[in-house]
């Protein structure tokens, strides 16, 4: 059971000395119980306070960070099965694993999807996350040599894949204080790969061979050693199998507090098939499905793209909704005489309402105002689509200068505040639009200004 | 690693058609594709979308696979089911649609007798959504393929009575289909099988989001309701389920788009597909039965995820 | 139960027997056992035998048992001398009638003459069937009507036809009248008859009358999915029919001993007869959901008579109004340029006033207007309006009448050019320039209400009529009666206590974003977003059992100050999805009741200040606990339970059971000086009641401070009484 903010308030020093920077206990204990405040940020915390609560706070998957600075991944740290619970928090990751064996177009044309596989979409940068290196040759010199390439070709924290842990070493030196993933730790080099994880300060995982029991003996072993930040891989390689394990982990994590398995979880669609296609709907699998680090063989456009947005999607938060940008969007270059159209920011309201304008091939402007988030309806309930807020967007966002007939197009399910905005929307005539976006198309073909 | 779960529900078998092709979905008694716990006696089915009339809005890489039969729908559907192998067709009366054709119900009849006296696998016939253009057309389109128990929808809160009632006189089964909410889910049910159709005969659909337009929302709401009637074992959560997802898909504008016009997106007919078979394969891993769809490459795609998820492998 | 109908119908019954005995004999002679026997297109054999019997018949042979079986229901003829026939009887001997009666029809089909001739259309295919057996179900037919006989002349037959076509009744026509058909009148009027258009000769012959039971009997197998079997399943074709198909029989003109017995058949399905002639009545209920017989009807009267009695509902497809009418008008405003009228808004007397009557006391439909019509009114002037609706309903109960009575703002202002505010006796209403060019006059009032309120309540509102008053000095005593109304309303809410009720109600409206979260609503508690009170969802459940409100047993008492029953915690649990385990009403520190997102206020406690604060939803201030509204909304929301912090409806605020498990309203030491005023009156008299005229002036607001320190300061100053009270955090 989660601690509550009251628990927590119990614990701390009761002063609303703001040192926090909340301005109350209760407001600080609130953002912790909620994930979004580290326990550290009260300086004033007594000793046995911070150890009752940390123990009772900590969270049952593990946040494992790979990589430095800016480009610094973080995976795991969730807290359910299913995402309407709460929401999964932090992304899974992909990789395009290159190899020591690949001729240097390949490696280069690998290195170059890395660095530009990024779309944005929805205000958000959507991106790979990591790269994987991968020692096939078992001949160190090109494993550090290929190291080195792919460090000096990119920023992106990278995956070490070698089985020897020497030659891991000769790795993570060439790679430099980057704290790439190591992969990976097994029942046979995981002191070797414990230690040389401690020293590099970098993330390891642990290759299972299917067998969750023997996993935990290992993992338990590893973090005897000192090791704190993991990843699981449980060694399966066919999506059945490996779907099987995922399902495990995640519940051994959250439902028995299985610590030893409270991890993010590294999984191989890249392994499971050779057909690219395939590859790409297993790693849709993960993506849903309890994967942190999603292994690829490479990040062809047409194929990554699908991939960035159904992360997005399971990733967003069910109870804090994507939003797009407010303001004006032209579609289908609109003249002065154009109808102009108003809808929430909620993205979904956006994508729907604009693609049913296209649809219709009449040009107009979609003047899209902050809700927050909200959906029409929701917003409009909530106060946040109201005529006093209505009236200083309008006359604020430029769309005046743009058009020179003074009619706005509202949601048909806002028909109710239509007069008061009229009255208060001076210079302009309010129309009540259709309740349902797939009666726009219609409904602006007869529009005339 | 004592972390099995055993669920007290199971999903309702339904049959689709009748006679050696009927097609049956449901009885799973898991969470969906969890085959370490429970059974899946059948797997989830593919339909073909096939329309009374010529699609004008589709992009290149649809159009690709039916355009020698696009303005016919008997030849439409009997490629989907002799060449593309579909389990079922799914005939979509888009064409009554109030603000494109507005075609009524006996203008679409013998479309729907055509292409239900062709075929050998089961029908699905689906109406515009407009609850009241609905209640005009779905009664005449049950009657046209009256004998074949075919799967009618959509059925809404606003004309459940009247849609669900001629899939009831005409023997059909029907497809309640509800805002991406669970409790109208529920609701609607309760209201169908208190009309009088058996649950056996009702196949919800949640409303579908295409990846990138909503799939969250569907895909939460389908696993809520996979959730219900598998750990709490609610009767009016235990149908199978449809999604409509070819027509979904192909009107995203990242699948529209063509390479030429955005050449950073890649390919479109892989990036199509793709969008597509994530669609349908995430919607499975939420608890669909049968998915619509456009693609026969991202129909294959999908077959090729089911078997590889329920195949017996180890 | 009379002796005259009894005997009427057993006699009648042998009779029809005979016929059919004589009928079969005479076929059985001529074509032998295995000629095939069937009604045209229809998988349903002899339709009534299947349904009743469950007997198939294909065959002249399978025709016997079903001759034995009515012969063995046939009753004795009851001697002159009996004193009380058994109601049974009566009915086994309809059961029989309808056998005999499908033997006499399907013999005419074997030898001739041909039931379908002329204006008559004989047997009913299944197609037919299910095309209008959709209609029943969906309602857009309400139901059919079988006449038998004919009416006294050809023009009060038109009549007939036409009153029950506008209500699309579809009429079934079988049986004579000294020779005549009602048919027959039709025909001669040149009305044109069949399917398509709802009136359905079925034969001559008072046998023909079987056609219209054997529609009933096959829409109860296909709509309600039961196959016969045995007295199980013949059972549930009848009752089926008694439940969803909303028949009756309309007996014209002498009833003799035939029509009895086929009467008799038809309450066995629930169907009541209705009369013109002086026949003895039954009226007690039991077979049928009303009167089984209702007699000496005028025929004008008739079909609001059969309406009323088998409890259709009519929908009402089109408001007949002259303006348009939707939810795309709602908001529209009319300023007083563009004004032709207005009522009310303290430039003349109106009211609006909704109240239940007994269904004898309501004309039903009736609208009236008392005073000037709308064309005696000056442009730009304030006139009188009362508006007085009257409803009936076997549902109705006088704790719905607000509810309706509120509906009233939404539907007047969905008619394009009129606007409608406020409520009561303080409501406010104008008629635009537009919509009196188009025609709206007073009375459109009363269409519209009569129009949405049966529609959009069928399932408590039976029966209307509307009086709209636009003389001041008529409309007096009603405005007297209504403002008593008023006030009679209020106490009554004022009243309700927790104790007084053993049913809460559930809300779930929104799940669809907060997927555990149950509203539990008593009469203490309304739901957090201020929307539904106990009477609403009272009301809710009624007009929409499916729906979203779910009455809640409280069932045993966990714990009466905290507010917790085990029926509660049942359906919490259920509702919840398992998430929520348990809830105390009254406590916002031990398992608080959830929070969606639709909350008017938060409560929050101040832990140190050893109080709470309320802050509401327009208020995007800083508070003292360090949160404004919207984060507070964010730590609130989305269906969990979270100690210390309680999504709520302004009214709670006063509630006696606010939070009463901590100490109730005096725990209360901060709100925002806007929701002070709004909630003034309130809250004086909750600190009154409380034995504490000075409380509300204890209460911090943001112009004392916004800060916990600031609030404990003032707290000091004052001697609020939470200083006093048990630590909070325990």
């Amino acid at each position: 059971m989660a601690l509550t903010g009251i628990d927590i308030f119990k614990q701390l020093p009761k002063t609303n000395c703001g040192d926090c920077g909340v301005p109350t206990c209760l407001a600080f204990a609130m953002k912790i119980a909620a994930g979004q405040a580290e326990l550290a940020g009260c300086p004033h915390l007594s000793e046995d306070a911070a150890s009752a609560l940390s123990e009772a706070s900590a969270p049952p998957i593990r946040a494992v960070t790979i990589g430095v600075g800016d480009d610094a991944v973080k995976v795991g740290g969730e807290l359910v099965l299913y995402r309407h619970e709460k929401t999964f928090f932090n992304p899974c990751v992909f990789a395009a694993v290159i190899d020591d064996g690949m001729d240097a177009a390949t490696v280069d044309g690998l290195l170059k999807q890395t660095n530009e596989s990024r779309f944005v979409r929805v205000e958000q940068d959507l991106k790979a996350g990591l790269v994987g290196v991968k020692s096939l040759s078992g001949d160190t010199a090109k494993f550090v040599a290929l190291i080195e390439k792919v460090k000096a070709a990119t920023t992106q924290p990278m995956v070490l894949m070698c089985g020897d842990p020497a030659e891991m070493e000769a790795g993570l030196k060439a790679a430099g204080e980057t704290a790439p993933l190591i992969y990976a730790a097994t029942a046979a080099n995981y002191e070797a790969m414990a230690a040389l994880a401690l020293a590099h300060k970098a993330p390891l995982a642990v290759c299972g061979t299917g067998d969750l029991d023997a996993l935990v003996d290992l993992v338990k072993k590893i973090m005897a050693a000192g090791v704190k930040d993991i990843v699981l891989d449980p060694g399966t390689r066919n999506p059945k199998d490996t779907l099987e394990r995922l399902v495990y982990i995640r519940r051994a994590a959250l439902n028995k507090k299985v610590k030893e398995l409270g991890f993010p979880i590294i999984v191989f669609p890249n392994e499971e098939t050779d057909d690219k296609m395939m590859e790409a709907v297993y790693a849709g699998l993960y993506v849903g499905k309890y994967g942190s680090v999603i292994m690829l063989s490479d990040l062809d456009a047409a194929r990554a793209l699908p991939l960035y947005v159904l992360r997005q999607n399971i990733y967003t938060d069910p109870q804090r909704p994507m939003q797009v940008k407010p303001g004006i969007y032209p579609i289908g270059n609109p003249t002065a005489d154009s109808p102009v159209l108003i809808t929430s920011n909620f993205s979904l309201t956006y994508f729907i309402v604009s693609g049913e304008v296209e649809a219709s091939r009449v040009p107009a402007w979609l003047c899209v105002m902050d809700t927050e988030g909200l959906s029409v309806m929701t917003s409009w309930a909530a106060g946040k689509f109201v005529p006093e807020k209505i009236v200083p967007f309008i006359k604020g966002v430029g769309i005046e200068e743009q058009v020179k007939h003074r009619k706005l197009v509202i949601p048909g399910y806002l028909a109710t505040m239509s007069g008061e905005l009229e009255d208060e929307l001076e210079g302009w005539n309010v129309e009540v639009g259709p309740r349902e976006a797939a009666d726009i198309p219609p409904f602006l073909k007869t529009w005339a200004s | 690693m004592e972390v099995k779960e055993t669920y007290n529900g199971k999903i309702r078998e339904a049959t689709i058609g009748l006679g050696d092709t009927a097609v049956t979905v449901g009885g799973e008694t898991s969470l969906p594709l969890y085959m370490f716990e429970g059974a899946a006696p059948n797997k989830p089915v593919i339909a073909l979308e096939v329309y009374d009339t010529k699609p004008e809005d589709w992009p290149e890489a649809a159009i690709a696979p039916y355009a020698d039969v696009l303005d016919d729908p008997v030849k439409w559907a009997l490629k989907c089911q002799d060449e593309y192998k579909a389990d079922m067709i799914c005939l979509n009366l888009a064409s009554t649609n109030p603000s494109t054709g507005d075609r009524n119900g006996a203008d679409i009849a013998p479309i729907v007798k055509a292409v239900a006296d062709a075929i050998k696998i089961p029908l699905i016939v689906y109406g515009t959504a407009n609850a009241d253009k609905d209640a005009e057309v779905m009664p005449k389109a049950a009657e046209a393929c009256q004998g074949k128990r075919a799967l009618i929808g959509p059925v809404e809160e606003e004309n459940y009575k009247t849609v669900a009632a001629a899939a009831l006189g005409f023997d059909h089964l029907a497809a309640p289909h509800s805002p991406i909410d669970v409790n109208i889910a529920k609701q609607l049910n309760i209201l169908i099988t208190q009309l009088g159709l058996a649950p056996e005969r009702v196949i919800i659909d949640p409303t579908t989001g295409a990846l990138g337009y909503g799939l969250e929302y569907c895909y939460s709401v389908m696993e809520r309701l996979r959730l219900a009637a598998m750990t709490q074992n609610d009767s009016m959560t235990q149908m199978p389920m449809i999604n409509q997802i070819g027509r979904e898909v192909w009107k995203a504008k990242e699948v529209k788009t063509s390479e030429a016009d955005e050449p950073a997106w890649g390919d479109a007919e892989t990036r199509g597909v793709l969008w597509e078979a994530l669609t349908a394969t995430a919607l499975i891993m939420a608890g669909s039965n049968i998915l619509v769809m456009r693609h026969p490459k991202a129909v294959e795609l999908t077959r090729q995820f089911v078997a590889a998820l329920t195949g017996a492998t180890n | 139960m009379s002796k005259l109908i009894a005997s009427s119908a057993i006699r009648g019954a042998h009779s029809l027997y005979n016929k059919a005995e004589a009928a079969y004999n005479a076929a059985l002679a001529a074509k032998g056992a295995d000629q095939p026997v069937s009604f045209p297109d229809t998988a349903y054999y002899l339709p009534v035998a299947y349904a009743l019997l469950a007997i198939k018949v294909k065959t002249l042979g399978d025709i016997q048992p079903v001759l034995a079986k009515a012969k063995s229901m046939l009753p004795d003829i009851p001697a002159e001398d009996a004193w009380l026939p058994y109601l049974g009887n009566t009915l086994d001997s309809g059961i029989a009638a309808l056998l005999s009666e499908e033997i006499i029809e399907a013999m005419k089909y074997v030898m001739g003459p041909n039931p379908v001739e002329g204006i008559w259309l004989g047997a009913t295919d299944d197609v037919i069937v299910r095309t209008q057996g959709i209609k029943l179900v969906d309602g857009s037919m309400p139901g059919f009507a079988a006449v038998v006989g004919a009416a006294p002349t050809t023009e009060e037959a038109v009549k007939l036809a036409t009153e029950l076509r506008e209500r699309n009744i579809l009429l079934f026509m079988a049986g004579e009248t000294d020779g005549k058909t009602m048919a027959d009148q039709l025909n001669e009027a040149g009305v044109e008859m069949g399917w398509d258009v709802y009136l359905v000769p079925f034969g001559r012959d008072i046998s023909a009358a079987v056609y219209a039971l054997g529609v009933a009997a096959r829409a109860a197998m296909t709509f309600g999915g039961i196959t016969p079997g045995g007295m199980k399943e013949a059972r549930e074709i009848l009752m089926y029919n008694k439940n969803r198909v909303f028949a009756f029989v309309i007996a014209l003109g002498d009833v003799d001993d035939e029509k009895y017995a086929t009467a008799a058949g038809a309450i066995n399905f629930g169907f009541p007869v209705i009369a013109n002639t002086d026949i003895p009545q039954i009226l007690p209920t039991g077979i049928t959901t009303y009167e089984h017989v209702v007699s000496n009807v005028p025929l004008d009267k008739i079909v609001d008579t059969a309406v009323e009695v088998r409890g259709i509902k009519i929908k009402i497809t089109k408001i007949p109004i002259p303006v348009s009418f939707g939810s795309a008008f709602e908001g529209e405003r009319i300023r007083k340029e563009a004004m032709f009228v207005e009522f009310g808004g303290q430039k003349s007397p109106a009211f609006e006033y909704l109240r239940m009557r007994d269904m004898d006391d309501i004309d039903n439909g009736k609208i009236e207007v008392i005073g000037p019509e709308i064309d005696q009114m000056e442009e730009g002037k304030a006139y009188p309006l009362g508006i007085l609706i009257e409803v009936a309903g076997r549902k109705m109960q006088s704790d719905f009448e607000p509810v309706l009575e509120r509906q009233l703002h939404h539907l007047v202002n969905g008619a394009e050019g009129i606007w409608h505010m406020g409520q009561r006796d303080m409501n406010w209403m104008r008629i635009s320039k537009s919509a009196h060019e188009k025609g709206f006059k007073i009375e459109h009032f009363g269409e519209i209400l009569k129009a949405k309120l049966m529609d959009d309540f069928p399932a408590i509102v039976d029966k209307i009529q509307i009086k709209l008053y636009t003389d001041a000095d008529k409309m007096k005593e009603v405005l007297e009666e209504a403002r008593a109304a008023f006030i009679a309303r209020d106490e009554r809410v004022a009243g309700l206590i927790d104790e007084s009720v053993d049913t809460f109600y559930s809300c779930t409206l929104c799940q669809s974003f907060a997927p555990n979260h149950v509203c539990v609503i008593s009469p203490e508690r309304l739901g957090l977003c201020g929307a539904y009170n106990w009477l609403d969802a009272k009301a809710a459940h009624e007009i929409n059992p499916t729906g979203a409100n779910q009455p809640i047993i409280k069932g045993e008492t966990i714990d009466e100050r905290r507010g917790q029953w085990v029926g509660v915690n049942e359906l919490v649990r259920a509702k919840s999805n398992n998430s929520v385990q348990q809830v105390n009403a009254y406590s916002i520190m031990e398992d608080p009741e959830t929070s969606c997102g639709c909350f008017e206020c938060v409560v929050a406690i101040l832990p140190i200040a050893n109080g709470v604060m309320v802050v509401n939803r327009e208020h995007t201030g800083e508070t003292p606990v360090g949160m404004k509204f919207s984060s507070l909304a964010g730590s609130v929301g989305g269906g969990a339970q979270t100690p210390g912090f309680l999504g709520v409806g302004r009214q709670y605020i006063t509630s006696g059971k606010f939070i009463a498990a901590e100490g109730g309203f005096k725990r209360i030491v901060w709100m925002p000086k806007e929701l002070k005023e709004a909630l003034a009156g309130q809250l004086k008299k909750r600190s009154e009641a409380l034995g504490l005229p000075d409380f509300v002036d204890m209460i911090a607001d943001e112009t004392i401070g916004t800060t916990e320190e600031e609030v404990m300061e003032y707290m000091a100053k004052v001697g609020h009484p939470a200083l006093e009270m048990d630590s909070l955090l325990g």
